[in-house]
C-alpha cells in the first residue's frame, strides 16, 4: 500500500473510532437475542486430508492411490451408498442424521498454490490465486458493516488475516477477564485520551495507539457482558474445545459480536498420516458436539452458522510415508440449523479426472461460500467485501 | 557521529546503547564505529547447554537406545527450553551484538525445529557460525542439517517416491519467493534432494542408494544435479539476492520497502553473496538514518524484552514464567508458528498483545505500578501502592530486578532528558502534556512511564 493511500485509509479508520456509536456502545444493555445470527469460522491449518474425511469408499481408484493409507470400507461412516464420513466423525454423522450439516465437495479456487502460507491467504484474503492482498474477508466485512471491533472476534492469541480489515480490526482474546484487568490502568487512559486523527495517522506509532485504544474499550465490554454467563456444558480437555467454550459463553451471553473465528492445527500430515488424522478429526468432532450443544441448550443453535474450512485438501496419491502431499481442493463443512440443503451439497470430484499434479480438479470457488454466507446469512452486500460478484449457492 | 544517528544503529542492529557508551562513541566518525561493530562480531561463540545427560542416553545398543528414546525426548523438551533462556541471556549479555542480531534474524529464515535437542543445538549454532558469512555456503550447509533434514522431510525423500517438501520451501522461503520458479521445478529439484539423511549424532549422511541419479530439468538446463547444484543454480538468479536485501531491510530498516535502497543492497549482495559486505553497506548508506526509517519500527516481543534488560537488569526467578511470557507476547524463541515464521511488524499487534506490552514494563520492573501522581504533589502512598500490586501480579511474573545498575548508567542524565535515551521516537502531543501533568517523582518511577508509553513500542 502506497502512504498516501494509507493516509486516507487510516484516518478514515481514526475517525470511525469517534463516532458515539463506539463510545456509547457500552452502555447498550445485550440485544435481543432473536434472529441476530452469527458466523463461527473453524480453521483447519496445515491442509487437512479430505479424501480421508469424506471417503468414496465404493470408489476402486481411491484405494488404487492408497493402498495402506485409504479408510477401510467396513470402518466408514456411511452417508449413502458412495459416501462416508471417516470414523472419528461420529457426531458429525449425527449432525447429518439430524438435517444439521451440509458437506460441499471439491471446494478450491483456480490456478491452485500449493504453499500453506500462500494457499490459507488465498483464503483468508479471498484474493485471486496470482494476488496480494493487506485485508482478510472479514476485516472487510468489519470496515463495512462491523460496529465496534469486538464485531468480529478471534478466540487466539493473535490475530488472523482474514480478520484484518483496511480500517478496522477485530479483536483477538482468549481470556477476556485477563485482558480487561490489563488495560484498565488509569494511566493508558490518560494517554490514549484526546488523541487527534493527525496522530493516528502515523504510521506503525499511530497503528499502536488506535489498537490500545480498541483494546481498552472492547476489552472491558467483553468482560463485562460474557461474565454474566457460565456454560454447564461439559467439553473436552483440549485447546481447541477451550476455544469453543469461549466462544459459546460470548455467544449465550448475548456478546453484540456477529463473527468468531477458531483454529485447529496440525494437519500437515506428510508422514504417518493415519494416526494423526485420527486424534486431530476426533478433537474437532468431540468439540463441535460439545458446542453445538451448548448453543442448542441455550436456543442459540438456530441463529449460528459454523463453517470448517482447510486451505487445501492433500494429494490423491499417498506418498512413501504413509502420508499425503499439498493438494488443492477439499470438502467444507456447514453447520447449523437452518439448512437449506442438508447432506451431502454435490457429489464428489473424479478421481480418474486429475491436474497434471495429480490432484483433484476444483469444482465450487470458496468465494461463492463466502459470498452466500454474507448476502443469506449476515445479510450484507457481498460485492462490497469480497470487490466482486460471486454466484450464490444454495445452502442456506 | 550524531547520537540520534548511533542510537538507532544499535537499536536496529543491537538491543539499544547506554548513556555512557553513546558517549563515548558520539566522538567517533560513522566509519569506525561501523567497523567496531563488524570487529567485535568477527567471533563466533557458540551458544550450549550441558548434553552429557543426553549422550548418555543415546550410547548403548540400538535396543538399549531405543528404550530411551521416550525419556530422550522428555529430557530433549527440557534442554530445549534452557536453550531458549540460554539464547535471551546471550542477547542481553553479549557484545559481538551484530552476530547475535543476525542470528536472532536468521532464525526467522531459515526456519527450523525439531523434538531431539541435539539437533536444536547444532541448528542454532550453524546459525550463529554463518551469521555474517557466505549466503550460498549457509544454505547448502542448512540444506544438510540433520533438524532440517526432518522438518523439512528431505530424509524422506527418496529416488522411488520423492517429498518435495524442503524443495518447495527452499525456493518459496529461503531463496527466491513465490514466482520465480514452476510446480515442476519443484518436483525436478526434489529429485536432487534425494538421499539427505542423517546419523544418530546429527553428522549428515548421503544415502547414495536412494539418490536419483538421473537427469534433472532445473531452470531450463538439464543435467544430474545434486543438492548444492541446485542451490548454485537457484544462487545465480538475481532475485534470490532481491529477495533476501528485501527481507533484511524489511527486518533492519523499515517495513515499508523502498525498492530503490533494495535494489542498491542487491547490487552488493549479488557479486559474492557475502553477508558481512552486505549488512556494513546497510549501516554506512545515509538512507540508512533517513527521518522515516528512524524510530518507525515495531519492536518484536524479544527486541522489547531484550531492551528492557538492557536497560534495567531484570532475572525471572522462574524460567517457566519467561518462557511463558514469550507465548503471550507472540514469539517463542526456538518455537516459531510454521515454517514462514513470525512475519513482524504490525502482526506482532492485537488487543491481547498491545495490551500486555503497554504494561509489561511495570510489571517486571515496578510491581505493576506505575506513578500517576500529580506535578507539584509527592506520593505518600507509593510503597503501599506497589505491595498491595505485588500481591495482584506478583505470582505471575516474579522477577529480580538492578535498579542499582540503572542509577550508575543514567547518574549523569538529567531526569528532563531520560526520555532521549529511552525512547526512539517523539512523544505525541497528548501524551506529553498528560506526562507533563504528573509529577517525576524518581527517575526510576519516570523511567517507567516512559516504557508504559507506545512510544517504548518503536525502535
Amino acid at each position: 500500500m502506497d502512504r498516501r493511500k494509507f493516509l486516507k485509509q487510516s484516518s478514515l479508520a481514526s475517525s470511525l473510532f469517534f463516532v458515539p456509536s463506539f463510545v456509547k456502545a457500552f452502555e447498550q444493555v445485550a440485544q435481543s437475542q432473536l434472529g441476530y445470527k452469527r458466523l463461527v469460522i473453524i480453521q483447519l491449518s496445515g491442509g487437512n486430508d479430505g479424501l480421508n474425511t469424506v471417503i468414496p469408499y465404493q470408489n476402486d481408484l481411491y484405494y488404487k492411490a492408497r493402498p495402506s493409507l485409504g479408510i477401510k470400507k467396513s470402518e466408514v461412516l456411511k452417508l449413502n451408498d458412495e459416501v462416508g464420513l471417516h470414523k472419528s466423525l461420529k457426531p458429525l454423522k449425527h449432525l447429518y442424521n439430524n438435517g444439521n450439516l451440509c458437506v460441499i465437495n471439491n471446494v478450491g479456487y483456480p490456478n491452485p498454490i500449493r504453499s500453506h502460507f500462500r494457499s490459507m491467504d488465498i483464503w483468508q484474503t479471498a484474493t485471486d490465486s496470482d494476488k496480494y492482498s493487506q485485508s482478510g474477508w472479514l476485516g472487510r466485512y468489519l470496515d463495512q458493516y462491523g460496529k465496534h471491533p469486538y464485531s468480529a472476534i478471534e478466540i487466539n492469541d493473535s490475530l488472523s488475516l482474514a480478520m484484518k480489515g483496511e480500517q478496522m480490526n477485530a479483536i483477538a482474546t482468549q481470556d477476556a477477564k485477563t485482558l480487561y484487568n490489563l488495560s484498565k490502568d488509569p494511566y493508558f487512559k490518560n494517554v490514549i485520551k484526546h488523541q487527534d486523527d493527525a496522530h493516528l495517522s502515523e504510521h506503525n506509532l499511530g497503528y499502536l495507539y488506535k489498537s490500545m485504544i480498541s483494546a481498552e474499550s472492547s476489552a472491558k465490554y467483553i468482560y463485562e457482558t460474557s461474565k454474566t454467563f457460565s456454560s454447564k456444558t461439559d467439553y473436552p480437555q483440549n485447546y481447541f474445545a477451550k476455544q469453543l467454550k469461549t466462544t459459546a459463553q460470548f455467544i449465550n451471553s448475548g456478546l453484540d459480536t456477529k463473527v468468531f473465528y477458531s483454529a485447529l492445527g496440525g494437519f500437515d500430515t506428510h508422514v504417518n498420516q493415519l494416526g494423526a488424522q485420527n486424534r486431530l478429526l476426533n478433537i474437532y468432532a468431540e468439540s463441535i458436539e460439545a458446542f453445538v450443544n451448548d448453543l442448542k441448550t441455550n436456543n442459540t443453535f438456530n441463529d449460528t452458522l459454523i463453517l470448517t474450512f482447510s486451505e487445501f485438501g492433500r494429494r490423491v496419491k499417498q506418498n512413501a510415508n504413509v502420508g499425503t502431499d499439498h493438494g488443492t481442493s477439499n470438502n467444507v463443512f456447514i453447520i447449523g440449523g437452518q439448512l437449506k440443503k442438508q447432506g451431502l451439497y454435490n457429489d464428489m470430484a473424479s478421481l480418474s479426472d486429475l491436474d497434471t499434479n495429480g490432484d483433484l480438479k476444483f469444482e465450487i470457488d470458496f468465494r461463492t461460500i463466502y459470498a452466500t454466507v454474507l448476502n443469506k446469512w449476515l445479510d450484507v452486500n457481498d460485492e462490497k467485501v469480497l470487490n466482486r460478484s460471486f454466484n450464490q449457492l444454495g445452502f442456506i | 557521529m550524531k547520537s540520534n544517528h548511533i542510537q538507532h544503529l544499535y537499536w536496529r542492529v543491537g538491543f539499544g546503547i547506554l548513556p555512557n557508551e553513546l558517549e563515548k562513541f558520539s566522538k567517533k566518525s560513522k566509519k569506525k564505529i561501523v567497523d567496531g561493530i563488524i570487529e567485535t562480531s568477527q567471533k563466533v561463540t557458540p551458544l550450549k547447554v550441558d548434553t552429557a545427560e543426553l549422550d548418555e542416553l543415546l550410547s548403548g545398543s540400538y535396543e538399549k537406545t531405543k528404550e530411551n528414546i521416550k525419556k530422550f525426548q522428555k529430557l530433549s523438551r527440557e534442554k530445549t527450553k534452557e536453550l531458549n533462556i540460554a539464547w535471551i541471556d546471550r542477547l542481553a549479555n553479549s557484545n559481538q551484538i551484530l552476530r547475535e542480531k543476525m542470528t536472532l534474524f536468521w532464525a526467522n529464515h531459515f526456519v527450523c525445529e525439531d523434538n531431539n535437542y541435539v539437533y536444536t543445538q547444532n541448528f542454532h549454532n550453524r546459525l550463529r557460525e554463518h551469521a555474517l558469512g557466505n549466503f550460498k555456503d549457509f544454505v547448502k550447509a542448512i540444506s544438510k542439517e540433520a533438524a532440517m533434514t526432518k522438518y523439512l522431510n528431505t530424509k524422506q525423500n527418496k529416488k522411488q517416491k520423492p517429498n518435495e517438501n524442503f524443495a518447495r520451501e527452499l525456493m518459496e522461503l529461503f531463496t527466491l519467493g513465490v514466482g520465480n520458479y514452476t510446480e515442476n521445478d519443484i518436483k525436478e529439484s526434489a529429485k536432487a534432494f534425494t538421499g539427505y539423511s542423517h546419523n544418530l549424532k546429527g553428522e549428515f549422511v548421503f544415502k547414495k542408494r536412494v539418490h536419483d541419479e538421473t537427469d534433472k530439468i532445473f531452470f531450463g538446463k538439464t543435467g544430474n544435479f545434486d543438492g548444492d547444484d541446485i542451490v548454485d543454480l537457484i544462487l545465480e538468479k538475481r532475485e534470490c539476492a532481491t529477495f533476501i536485501c528485501t527481507k533484511i531491510y524489511s527486518y533492519f530498516v523499515n517495513d515499508t520497502i523502498n525498492e530503490q535502497h533494495v535494489n542498491e543492497m542487491a547490487n552488493v549482495f549479488y557479486k559474492d553473496y557475502n553477508i558481512e559486505n552486505l549488512m556494513r553497506y546497510m549501516m554506512l548508506a545515509d538512507w540508512f538514518y533517513d527521518d522515516e526509517n528512524m524510530g518507525t519500527k515495531i519492536k518484536s516481543p524479544i527486541e522489547l524484552l531484550v531492551g528492557l534488560k538492557t536497560v534495567v537488569p531484570v532475572d525471572f526467578k522462574s524460567s517457566k514464567q519467561l518462557f511463558n511470557l514469550q507465548k503471550l507476547l507472540g514469539q517463542v524463541l526456538l518455537n516459531p508458528p510454521n515454517v514462514a515464521g513470525w512475519k513482524g511488524g504490525r502482526s506482532w499487534i492485537d488487543s491481547n498483545t498491545i495490551t500486555l506490552r503497554l504494561k509489561l514494563p511495570s510489571i517486571i520492573l515496578n510491581n505493576a505500578y506505575i506513578s500517576k501522581v500529580k506535578a507539584g504533589k509527592t506520593d505518600e502512598s507509593i510503597l503501599k501502592s506497589k505491595q498491595a500490586f505485588k500481591k495482584k501480579y506478583g505470582q505471575r511474573f516474579k522477577t529480580e530486578t538492578n535498579w542499582a545498575v540503572f542509577d550508575t548508567h543514567f547518574n549523569d542524565v538529567a531526569i528532563t532528558d531520560l526520555d532521549k535515551y529511552l525512547l526512539a521516537c517523539t512523544i505525541s502531543n497528548q501524551a506529553s502534556t498528560y506526562l507533563n501533568s504528573l509529577s517525576k517523582v524518581s527517575k526510576q518511577e519516570y523511567c517507567i512511564q516512559l516504557m508504559s508509553l507506545p512510544e517504548y513500542q518503536m525502535c
